[in-house]
């Protein structure tokens, strides 16, 4: 055997963590945030970011060579701290701003206390704060997605006004361009899941927040205001990315927890009574100030010291369920939850849509009509389910008035049986009986045939009508005759029929009412 | 159902490099050279002089006092000279070199088996005694020692380790698998000294076929029980074990016994069944000797005094196209960096690694500044805060490193080393910071006098 031999103390081997590995997988779970901000925000974000990462390195090694240090930019550390001070900006945010934050945030913060490990508080969060309190104006979001909303989920919630959870929740709403909830779980519950994070300060945060806006927040723990509080101002971001920074958060387990609570009840506070909406930067910062403290006094004692005697169990191998599955489950549900959220969402709004296509159908069957009420005379008899009148069957009664509260008509939603199916069709009436107009407002009958019931040919044949009318083949010859439409006879006589049910009704509700 | 114990870490096994191949015997050729101090104690007295002629199994040296060892030739041939020579660990230390004659005629042949049941608790511990058995899991404690706690009533349970934890080494795996029954009636016999005792059987679950063939060896035997440990370092250090077996942690200040536990390694239980029903001393034990470097990975029962480098050459040599870099006394966790083969295999030392990458330099390269991870809290064995214990150290802040942090319990395993993402020196350290403080300690008594 030749050569020498190296010599060294035991242990000779490591493990495959190292400082790069564990920045590399931060960096991997913020992409999903990252990616669905560039895609909701448009270009200006992604120059946000870009300048926050470029600065964040440059001055890194800007900053090792003036001290002439050798060059630690390739532990990544910078590249972390530049991609969370572009996610917490917003995404109008002057270009300028990025980079000075970054710069802050490298020199200031990191370089001029020693360095990685040696900062002591959070650099991106810092130099975000330090942003927000020296550039207030530039700093405030400006709205990018709806140009009508005035303000932020943020700024509504503290102004106690309803706020889209479901925008927030995907990260389409107005806000910072880290502001997807969904992408930031997935990305936190990813470091958790590789125990890259620690659960007992994420999930304690959290927690703590949640009992404090839900014993204080005035709405007791209804899920929506809840979810409200959590989706918003960067508590998730907060939570999983900033208050789990190693440097900046105690050792022990118990530290850890408490580190956690005082975070999230102090959020929870700055949220409640506070006046900004960037309440839970400054909880993180109070927090990671806190953490010296944390760790001088609370620190674990020995196995053995714990607890004295043979009180402790044998220590089988727990049934665990692998984090990975865990977090999974967790995205997985969250997702499911997302996803119905939008059904919901996009449900009411189609209904919506359809009631405000009625609500114009009947305001165009009573012109100059400035306000649609129900009938009160009607409401009793019709109740929610209407009657059966003649061949049709009667909805609704809605009394059409003018600004001054003058009467000007009726509109009646009527339903008849159709080829195609229900015709149902607003019709409306003058206050002494008279048709002056119908429209339709659900109708699939045969197109060229049927369907030419909905052309002025047809209906407006009705205006003006009033007694029973009658259905005709060819051209009609006395007042009360309608002629039909050839082809379509099943269709004429339904809306023919539904127009003599709402006259009847007409004549012995309305009028015998009067 | 596995046990373990709280924390650990599970470094890369390469186990695989001799894990199947079957105990080769070797008759070293070369001189042959026992250190009287192959154990814990004091060293031995030389019981011959230069020009003796000796034989296979005679005893050479003998303990100096109760905590001490006998030491017996493993080869026959002449005394050449009691001297100084290199050992292991790079220090000089008082040798007996015997002048081998590769006949290796035996003192005894060891072959007629003792009627077991006539021996008395004494008889046994003094057959132990006299065969010079150290703890073979590494240590080297005087078994007679152990074996005799203040009160053996008190002894709950006598725990056979078989766990070998440590990366590479497969020599107990092949001991297990081809001597279970011997092993069994190892443990057998140090359960008669302890009429309370039960016998835990503890093998790491990587060594599926050893647990089979030990579960067969101990089938029936109403207090022998084989348990399964999750492979993990350090499950095969002595707190480990208890903790994983009983549940119970104990301060570095008291002993297993104390805690009413034996923990014995399979190695020293095999060679007790030898010494007490077959009178046959301890000269020769099981060994691995493997790592990348290595033309042929193999696991030997190989004779004490041994130059390891006449080993590695049984073993074909440094693998062709392969430069080994580092070569350590055991595995990579706990095994000592030799600066030279040219030493002999003492009777505690149970492999060698030869490694033609080095990690530790390849760490020096990675090393950044601590990052808070908390890594090396989650899992130190001990439970202590090695990031908070280093952090007081470099500041020389001596007091809050042994009474705030507790740092005088760590067990020196690794555990934290192995894991720290920033690789940091930290056991480094906590040796230095430990020797400092004993300094101090030492400097302050004498003080006082």
């Amino acid at each position: 055997m030749n050569g020498v031999l190296n010599l060294s103390s035991s242990p000779h081997t490591r493990d495959r963590w190292t400082t790069p590995y564990i920045m590399r997988m931060v960096v991997l779970s913020l992409l999903p945030a990252t990616v669905v901000g560039i895609l909701v925000h448009g270009w200006q974000a992604f120059g946000i970011i870009a300048l926050a990462i470029v600065s964040a390195v440059a001055s890194e090694w800007v900053f090792d060579k003036v001290c002439h240090k050798p060059s630690t930019i390739w532990d990544g550390s910078a590249v972390v701290t530049g991609l969370l001070l572009g996610l917490s900006l917003g995404p109008k945010t002057p270009l300028y701003l990025p980079v000075i934050g970054s710069v802050f945030a490298i020199v200031v913060c990191k370089g001029c206390f020693g360095g990685l490990g040696k900062n002591f508080i959070n650099p991106a969060l810092a130099a975000r704060c330090f942003l927000l309190i020296s550039f207030a104006n530039a700093m405030t979001i400006k709205p990018s997605i709806d140009a009508v909303a005035s303000a932020t989920p943020m700024g509504a919630l503290k102004a106690f006004e309803q706020v889209d959870i479901t925008k927030m929740f995907l990260g389409t709403a107005d806000g910072v361009i880290g502001s997807s909830i969904l992408a930031l779980l997935i990305g936190g519950l990813l470091l958790w899941s590789l125990d890259i994070i620690h659960g007992q300060i994420c999930f304690s945060v959290l927690i703590g927040f949640t009992l404090l806006i839900g014993l204080f927040g005035g709405e007791g723990f209804n899920p929506r205001f809840l979810l409200a509080h959590l989706c918003g101002g960067g508590v998730v971001m907060g939570a999983f990315f900033m208050a789990t920074d190693y440097v900046t958060s105690p050792v022990s387990r118990l530290g850890q927890f408490i580190y956690g609570c005082l975070i999230g009840v102090l959020g929870g506070i700055f949220r409640l009574w506070g006046n900004t909406a960037d309440s839970f930067s400054y909880a993180i910062i109070i927090g990671n100030v806190c953490t010296p403290l944390i760790d001088t006094y609370i620190v674990q004692k020995p196995l053995a010291y714990r607890k004295i005697g043979r009180t402790r169990r044998v220590k089988r191998e727990p049934f665990r369920i692998p984090k990975p599955v865990i977090a999974l489950t967790i995205i997985a549900v969250i997702a499911g939850l997302a996803l119905s959220g939008v059904f919901f969402v996009t449900k009411d709004t189609i209904e919506e849509q359809a009631m405000l296509e009625a609500a114009a159908a009947y305001t165009s069957v009573i012109p100059g009509a400035k306000s649609l009420k129900i009938a009160e005379e009607t409401a009793d008899l019709l109740g929610d389910d209407g009657i059966d009148q003649g061949s049709a069957h009667i909805n609704a009664c809605y009394v059409g008035k003018d600004g001054d509260g003058k009467v000007l008509g009726y509109a009646l939603s009527i339903t008849a049986k159709g080829f195609g199916g229900n015709i149902v069709m607003a019709l409306g009436l003058t206050p002494e009986g008279e048709v002056v107009d119908i429209a339709f407002t659900e109708i699939s009958e045969t197109a060229g045939l049927g369907m030419k019931a909905t052309e002025p040919a047809f209906k407006d044949q009705f205006a003006g009508k009033s007694g029973t009318l009658t259905l005709v083949k060819g051209a009609a010859s006395a007042d009360n005759e309608i002629s039909a439409i050839s082809g379509a006879s099943v269709t004429s006589n339904a809306v023919t029929g539904a127009v003599n049910a709402g006259l009847e009704f007409f004549r012995t509700v309305l009028k015998g009412g009067n | 159902m596995r046990n373990t114990f709280r924390g650990g870490v599970h470094p890369e096994e390469h186990k695989e490099l001799s894990r199947e191949a079957r105990f080769r015997l070797y008759d070293p050729q070369g001189e042959m050279v026992f250190p009287l101090q192959q154990h814990i104690g004091k060293p031995a007295k030389p019981v011959v002089s230069k020009g003796d002629e000796v034989l296979v199994g005679q005893k050479i040296a003998e303990a100096d006092g109760f905590v001490s060892a006998h030491i017996y030739s493993s080869c026959s041939g002449k005394v050449k000279a009691i001297e100084k020579r290199r050992v292991l660990g790079g220090g000089m230390a008082e040798c007996i070199v015997i002048d081998n004659d590769r006949q290796f005629t035996p003192a005894a042949d060891w072959s007629e088996r003792d009627n077991e049941a006539k021996l008395s608790t004494d008889d046994i511990i003094q057959r132990v005694q006299d065969a010079g058995i150290v703890g073979l899991g590494g240590a080297g404690f005087p078994t007679h020692v152990k074996l005799k706690p203040k009160d053996p009533d008190a002894i709950e349970y006598v725990i056979a380790n078989g766990a070998e934890c440590e990366p590479y080494l497969t020599c107990n795996d092949q001991l297990m698998r081809t001597h279970a029954p011997a092993i069994v009636e190892g443990l057998e016999l140090v359960l008669r000294l302890f009429p309370n005792a039960e016998g835990i059987i503890c093998i790491e679950d990587n060594k599926p076929e050893a647990i089979h063939a030990m579960e067969i060896a101990a089938s029936g035997k109403q207090r022998i029980a084989v348990r399964t440990m999750i492979t993990k370092y350090p499950q095969g250090g002595e707190r480990s074990l208890i903790q994983a077996v009983t549940g119970i942690d104990f301060p570095i200040s008291k002993l297993p016994a104390d805690v009413g536990c034996i923990v014995q390694n399979v190695g020293t239980l095999f060679a007790i069944q030898r010494a007490v029903l077959y009178h046959e001393p301890l000269f020769r034990q099981c060994f691995t000797l493997t790592g990348e470097a290595v033309l042929e990975p193999s696991n030997f029962i190989v004779r004490v005094g041994t130059s390891y480098a006449e080993l590695l050459e049984a073993c074909g040599g440094v693998k062709p196209g392969k430069t080994a870099v580092k070569a350590l006394a055991g595995g990579p966790m706990m095994g000592i960096a030799m600066g030279s083969l040219d030493v002999p295999i003492q009777k505690q030392n149970n492999g060698l690694t030869l490694l033609a990458e080095d990690p530790v330099l390849m760490a020096e390269k990675q090393m950044t500044a601590c990052l808070h991870c908390g890594r090396c809290t989650t899992v130190c064995p001990v439970g202590l805060m090695p990031q908070l214990m280093a952090d007081a150290a470099i500041a020389g802040n001596l007091e809050r490193y042994e009474k705030k942090l507790y740092g005088l319990e760590c067990i020196q395993c690794g555990s934290c080393t192995v894991a720290c993402p920033a690789k940091r020196p930290l056991m480094q350290t906590f040796k230095q910071a430990k020797a400092e403080i004993q300094e101090k300690k030492k400097r302050e008594g004498a003080g006082q006098k």
